[in-house]
């Protein structure tokens, strides 16, 4: 099955996981978060016990749908390649920037979309940054910036996050060791069994469509080529239409229970962060766990990087809250980002500088 | 929309080696141009050179000459 051969194909893999983040939303995962890969990292961290905050644990089965879902169908395809050895320690960093960054945000790149598409304008503001970010990183590569390249690895090798996500499924369906929030967003979930076929459904289509946001930027900026962008199209689509016909599109910014805030600066350099870790480290959030899922040890690195970023931004208060309302007092409670969290973007970004002009092509070979 | 045709098409180890194939294609006037690597010949999301078929003594040349590694080439509709 050749997803990639016209942009009708590409348009119709987005739609099929539009129709996946829709059905999920509306079975029960929060409001505005159908399907974001940093908050489900960090919700999944949480259920490991690699931070404390209560209100953020639960071992997402769609994390581990999307690797096993590429896994399964690279297998399936040939396309499985066990491959590693490009600068891990590099981007592991580069990880944990794609986490703090996003959280910061409160929204992945696939989030952010998501987001977008129900009217929300914090996204609409954050996308300027992730735009920005992306070409930051494409300056970084026609200045010459590579981490080297991945050599084949011993097969077994590409297998063990696809390996430890299942490990991970098999602890929480089968025992009570994993920690589950009782209240706030990581207790709001689909059931179990959906939310893992809606990842898995995802991962297998991520996988063959090759849909990375970051990717999109960068391609249509380094060779105005849309293919990629094409795929996010059909995704923003259906989304639109669920949030429009579900009566969850709301055009503002300060929009309270969905989990978001209105610091536009903020917002601007965390997804700047994110756009330009993406690039740097070869794809989104999203595309990073489906690299995983076919091989990649470099990507599986990066995810690592990702589950100790989700955990830093809890454990040392870097994470931005959401705009709410007092229950009692009916007050709206601005959405805000803490000192902690303005301070670690701002190094995240500084480290993304010097990983981008410190790393040369002639160096990595 | 460009008509799809059969192409020459170089892929790399790395996106730089792809950037530096660029520069140095623009440098010595070799047609091409940068693509997203097709997907027929892989699933990752890398960058590839594609360039006429009549042109490939003189891609080969300028790549030996110019210590730019390529990881394969192949003949696709692009």
């Amino acid at each position: 099955m050749n997803l990639s051969d016209s942009k009708k194909k590409l348009a119709a893999a987005g739609v099929v996981c539009g129709i996946a983040a829709a059905c999920l939303a509306y079975f029960g995962n929060p409001a505005n978060m159908a399907l974001c890969i940093a908050c489900f990292i960090r919700d999944t961290a949480g259920a490991l016990g690699m931070h404390s905050a209560e209100t953020v644990q639960y071992a997402r089965p769609e994390i581990v749908g999307l690797v096993l879902g590429a896994f399964i169908i690279s297998t399936a395809t040939g396309e499985y390649r066990s491959m590693a050895g490009s600068s891990p320690m590099t981007r592991f960093v580069l990880g944990v920037v794609l986490a703090v960054g996003s959280l910061v945000f409160l929204g992945c790149p696939l989030r952010m979309i998501i987001r977008m598409s129900a009217g929300d304008l914090n996204a609409w503001v954050a996308l300027i940054g992730f735009v920005l970010g992306a070409a930051t990183g494409v300056f970084a590569l026609k200045k010459g910036f590579s981490l080297g390249r991945a050599h084949l690895a011993n097969r077994v090798s590409g297998g063990m996050l696809p390996a430890v996500m299942l490990g991970i499924l098999i602890l929480a369906l089968a025992s009570t060791v994993l920690r589950s929030s009782e209240s706030g967003p990581g207790s709001m979930h689909a059931p179990i069994l959906l939310s893992l076929i809606g990842g898995l459904i995802f991962g297998a289509f991520a996988q063959k469509s090759r849909m990375c946001f970051a990717g999109s930027v960068r391609d249509v900026i380094l060779m105005k080529n849309f293919d990629l962008l094409t795929i996010i199209g059909g995704f923003f689509a259906v989304m639109l239409i669920f949030n429009i016909a579900s009566g969850r599109f709301v055009p503002a910014f300060d929009t309270p229970g969905i989990i978001a805030h209105s610091e536009h600066l903020w917002s601007i350099l965390g997804m700047y962060a994110v756009g330009f870790a993406a690039v740097l480290a070869g794809g989104c959030p999203l595309r990073q766990l489906i690299l995983a899922g076919q091989g990649s040890s470099d990507s599986a690195v990066t995810v690592l990087g990702m589950f100790a970023g989700a955990a830093m931004a809890h454990n040392f208060g870097l994470a931005a809250s959401g705009t709410s309302v007092n229950a009692e007092t009916q007050e709206v409670i601005a959405g805000a980002v803490p000192l902690n969290g303005r301070v670690a973007v701002i190094i995240c970004i500084i480290v993304c500088f010097i990983i981008a002009f410190t790393n040369k092509r002639s160096e990595g070979r | 929309m460009r008509k799809k045709e059969r192409k020459l098409v170089v892929t790399f180890h790395t996106t730089a080696d792809a950037m530096a194939m660029e520069k140095t294609c623009r440098e010595f006037r070799v047609p091409g141009r940068l693509i997203p690597v097709p997907r027929v010949i892989s699933a990752g999301c890398g960058l590839a050179w594609c360039a006429p078929l009549d042109e490939r003594a003189q891609v080969e040349r300028v790549m030996r000459e110019n210590g730019i590694e390529q990881e394969a080439l192949h003949e696709c509709m692009v």
